[in-house]
C-alpha cells in the first residue's frame, strides 16, 4: 500500500466578497506613480535583455516567490525556458489578489504575457488558477485572451502538486506581470502591491492596490475595522506570518495579504490522542504524529529524519483536534536537519 | 497595539478532542437506550455508575500527578460508558466500579494519562473483570427480563445461554441470525444489537471518528478463521461474527485512536490480526469471549507496527523525491524498539 500518496485538505476558500469586488484603491492611501524613464519602448521591438533592463529599472519583484523579476527573466532566457506559467493559483483561503487580476485585469494580463513571450521567444504560455469544490460559484474562464487557463483542482496545497518539474518553466506571478506591463507601456516603477485585505475584522474586505511601505496598521485603518483584531497576519491564512506590532510591519512588494481576525486561538489544554488526522492529510507523506512523539521523547536526531521533506504547508496543524502547533515545530526540526544540526 | 505572536496556520478546523470524544459518547447513547429497552432502568444506572467512577478516578489521578484536570477532556467518560455495556445487565455495581477504577488507575494514568496509554483502558478493565469474576461476567439474563435496580441475594433472574456460549459448547445458538441482528438475544447489555451497532459505525465513519475499513479488516480476519476452522457446521461463521462483544469491540475499542496504528497499512494489519486472534482465542481459550484479550495482545505491538509503517513510508518518500539520502545516516538493520534508525 502506498503511504506517500498526495493527500492535503479541502479548505473553505472564503474568497468572496473579495473576488466580485475587483481591484480597488484605498482612498486614504493614494497610489503615487513614479517613472524610470521618459521614452517609452515599443513593446513589439523588445528583446530579452531590454525586457530584463526594464524589469530591473522598474524594480519589480515577483510576488509568488519574492525574487526580483529581472533575475527570473535572465535565468529563463539563459536556460531556454519552454513555457511561461502565470501563477494565479491562490490556493490559500482569503488570498485572491492573483486570481482577481486574472478575472478583472485580463486585458493587461494578456498583453503582459504576449510581451514576455515575444521578447523571450517562448512558444507556450498557460495561466494556472486553483479552484475547488467549495467555490463552484466563482466562474473561472477557460481562456484569458489567447492563453489557456489551467484549472487546478483538488486539495490544498495545490502549488506543490502541480509544480513537479519546474526547471524548464518560467513561473511569473500575475501581479508581477501587471507591474511589468505598466513598466513596458508607461515606464512605471513598481510602487504598489496587490494585497488581499480580509478577515472577520475588516469592514470592506477587498483586493487593494496599496502603496509600498505603508504599515499594516495604516492599511487596516484605511480599509476599516469593525472589531478590534486579536490576530493580524501578513501573507496567506495557512502560511502567513503573525504580526505582533502592526505599526512596524510594512507592505512589501511580495506581500499577498493582510488578514485580521477577532478570534483568538485559546489553549484548550488538550494533548495528542493519536487520532491520525495529521498523517491522513500530510501532502509529503510524513507522520506529524510520529515526529511529535519523538520530540516529546527528546529524540531530536530521529525526529529530524522523520520530518525531512516538510514544506510547512500547515495542513497538520489545521486538522489537529488537540490544536497542537505541529507544522511550526516539525518545520523547525526539518530545517534543522537541512542545516545539518548536531545529533542529540 | 501589541498582539501575541502566532505561528501559522492562522485558520483551524472547528473539530477538537472534545468533539471527537463527544461523537463517541453520542453514538453510545442508542446502545444504552436499547439496553434499557431490553433490561430496564438498571442498564442506565450501571452506565451512570461507570461514568461517575471514571470521571472521579480520572480527576483524582490527574490531581495526584500534579496536573490540572481538563474539564473538556471526555476520554475518561468514554471509558466509563463503554465498560458497563460489555457486561450483563445483572452485574453487581461493585464489579463495574472496580473494573472502571482498574481501567483508569492501572491501565491509563500511570502511562501518562490521555494519549499516552499503551493498552485500551476499557479492554484492560474488562479483562480484569473477566479474570476475577468470570461467572458473574458471563452469566446473562434473558432479554426483556426486568431486573430490579437493587439486587438482593435471593433475587431470581431468568438466565439464558448466549450465542457465544452456545458456540463455545460446540453447538449452534437457538436464535436465528435475524434475532442476533435485532439484538433479541442474551449477552452483554450493549453489544447484542448488531443493527444498532452498524448504524453507530456508519455515523462514526461519516464523522471520521473511526476508520470503517479497520473494522472491516477485523471482521475479514475473524471471518477467515471462522470459515477455515468452523466450530459447528453451516452458519457457524456468521454466528461467530455476530455473537458476543465482537462487533462492539471492533467499532469502539479497535478504533481507539490512542492505542491503534496511525498509517493505513499498519492499521489494516493490526485490525486483521486482532480479528484472527480473537476467533482463535475463542476456539482455543477457556473463555467464551476473548476479543478483549486479542485486543490487549495486539495493543502491545502497535508501536512496532507504527515504526514499520514509518520505515516503509520513508523509503517511498525517498524514492519519490529522488533519494536525497544524507551521508551520515546509519544503515537500517533489523528491528530496534523505540528508534528505527539509530
Amino acid at each position: 500500500m502506498r503511504e506517500t500518496g498526495y493527500k492535503g485538505i479541502l479548505l473553505e476558500q472564503n474568497k468572496e466578497p473579495l473576488l466580485s469586488r475587483g481591484i480597488r484603491e484605498l482612498e486614504r492611501l493614494p497610489v503615487q506613480e513614479a517613472f524610470f524613464s521618459e521614452e517609452r519602448p515599443d513593446p513589439a521591438q523588445l528583446n530579452a535583455s531590454r525586457l530584463q533592463n526594464i524589469a530591473y529599472e522598474a524594480q519589480i519583484i515577483d510576488e509568488s516567490d519574492g525574487v526580483q523579476l529581472w533575475k527570473k527573466l535572465a535565468k529563463a532566457s539563459r536556460d531556454g525556458a519552454l513555457a511561461i506559467v502565470v501563477d494565479a493559483l491562490d490556493d490559500e483561503p482569503y488570498i485572491s489578489s492573483q486570481l482577481c487580476i486574472a478575472l478583472w485585469m485580463d486585458d493587461e494580463l494578456e498583453d503582459a504575457i504576449t510581451i514576455v513571450k515575444d521578447a523571450l521567444g517562448i512558444e507556450r504560455a498557460v495561466v494556472e488558477i486553483y479552484r475547488n469544490l467549495t467555490d463552484i460559484d466563482i466562474r473561472i474562464p477557460s481562456k484569458i485572451g489567447n492563453y489557456r487557463v489551467r484549472r487546478v483542482g483538488g486539495t490544498y496545497p495545490a502549488e506543490l502538486r502541480v509544480r513537479k518539474n519546474e526547471s524548464k518553466l518560467l513561473i511569473i506571478g500575475a501581479c508581477a506581470l501587471i507591474h511589468l506591463y505598466r513598466a513596458v507601456t508607461r515606464c512605471r516603477i513598481q510602487t504598489t502591491a496587490f494585497v488581499s485585505v480580509a478577515g472577520d475584522c475588516i469592514a470592506n474586505p477587498a483586493n487593494y492596490e496599496i502603496p509600498l511601505d505603508c504599515t499594516v496598521a495604516q492599511v487596516l485603518s484605511a480599509s476599516g475595522l469593525i472589531a478590534p483584531p486579536k490576530r493580524i497576519v501578513t501573507g496567506g491564512s495557512m502560511t502567513g506570518i503573525g504580526v505582533t506590532d502592526p505599526t512596524s510591519v510594512r507592505v512589501r512588494p511580495a506581500t499577498r495579504g493582510i488578514l485580521a481576525f477577532a478570534e483568538q486561538f485559546d489553549d484548550l489544554g488538550f494533548s495528542c490522542i493519536g487520532c491520525g488526522r495529521c498523517v491522513d492529510v500530510c501532502p509529503q507523506g510524513l507522520s506529524p504524529y510520529f515526529v511529535h512523539k519523538l520530540l516529546r521523547a527528546h529524540r531530536r536526531g530521529t525526529a529530524r529524519r522523520a520530518a525531512e521533506g516538510c514544506n510547512c504547508c500547515g495542513a497538520c496543524s489545521y486538522v489537529c483536534p488537540a490544536k497542537l502547533d505541529l507544522s511550526h515545530r516539525i518545520y523547525e526540526v526539518a530545517a534543522d536537519g537541512r542545516r545539518g544540526g548536531e545529533e542529540t | 497595539m501589541i498582539l501575541n505572536p502566532q505561528s501559522p496556520p492562522h485558520i483551524r478546523t472547528r473539530e477538537t478532542n472534545a468533539t471527537l470524544m463527544g461523537d463517541t459518547i453520542i453514538s453510545l447513547l442508542p446502545l444504552y437506550a436499547m439496553a434499557t429497552y431490553f433490561y430496564g432502568g438498571r442498564a442506565l444506572l450501571l452506565g451512570l455508575t461507570g461514568l461517575l467512577t471514571a470521571l472521579i478516578s480520572d480527576m483524582a489521578c490527574t490531581m495526584i500527578a500534579g496536573r490540572v484536570p481538563n474539564l473538556r477532556d471526555f476520554s475518561a467518560a468514554v471509558t466509563g460508558l463503554i465498560l458497563p455495556l460489555l457486561m450483563p445487565a445483572s452485574i453487581r455495581y461493585s464489579i463495574v466500579i472496580v473494573a472502571v477504577i482498574f481501567a483508569i488507575v492501572v491501565a491509563k494514568q500511570p502511562f501518562g494519562g490521555v494519549g499516552e496509554n499503551i493498552f485500551n483502558p476499557a479492554a484492560a478493565g474488562m479483562a480484569f473483570a473477566i479474570v476475577c469474576w468470570p461467572a458473574e461476567v458471563f452469566t446473562y439474563p434473558a432479554p426483556f427480563e426486568k431486573i430490579p435496580i437493587k439486587l438482593a441475594a435471593d433475587t431470581a433472574i431468568r438466565t439464558a445461554t448466549s450465542p457465544a456460549q452456545a458456540l463455545a459448547l460446540g453447538g449452534l445458538p437457538n436464535q436465528t441470525p435475524l434475532d442476533l441482528l435485532m439484538g433479541n438475544v442474551p449477552g452483554p447489555m450493549g453489544t447484542t444489537n448488531i443493527l444498532v451497532l452498524l448504524t453507530c459505525l456508519l455515523y462514526l465513519t461519516v464523522r471520521r471518528t473511526v476508520h470503517g475499513r479497520a473494522t472491516l479488516a477485523f471482521l475479514a480476519g475473524g471471518a477467515a478463521v471462522a470459515v477455515l476452522f468452523p466450530r459447528a457446521g453451516g452458519l457457524a461463521a456468521l454466528y461467530e461474527l455476530m455473537s458476543g462483544m465482537l462487533l462492539f469491540a471492533a467499532i469502539y475499542m479497535l478504533n481507539d485512536p490512542v492505542t491503534s496504528p496511525k498509517r493505513s497499512a499498519p492499521m489494516l494489519l493490526y485490525s486483521a490480526m486482532t480479528g484472527v486472534l480473537s476467533i482463535m482465542f475463542r476456539h482455543l481459550g477457556r473463555y467464551e469471549e476473548s476479543v478483549i484479550f486479542a485486543l490487549l495482545v495486539m495493543n502491545s505491538t502497535v508501536w512496532l507496527l507504527d515504526l514499520w509503517g514509518e520505515r516503509v513510508a520513508r523509503r517511498e518518500r525517498r524514492k519519490a523525491h529522488g533519494a536525497q539520502t544524507d551521508p551520515g545516516l546509519p544503515q537500517e538493520t533489523g528491528v530496534h524498539v523505540g528508534d528505527p534508525e539509530e
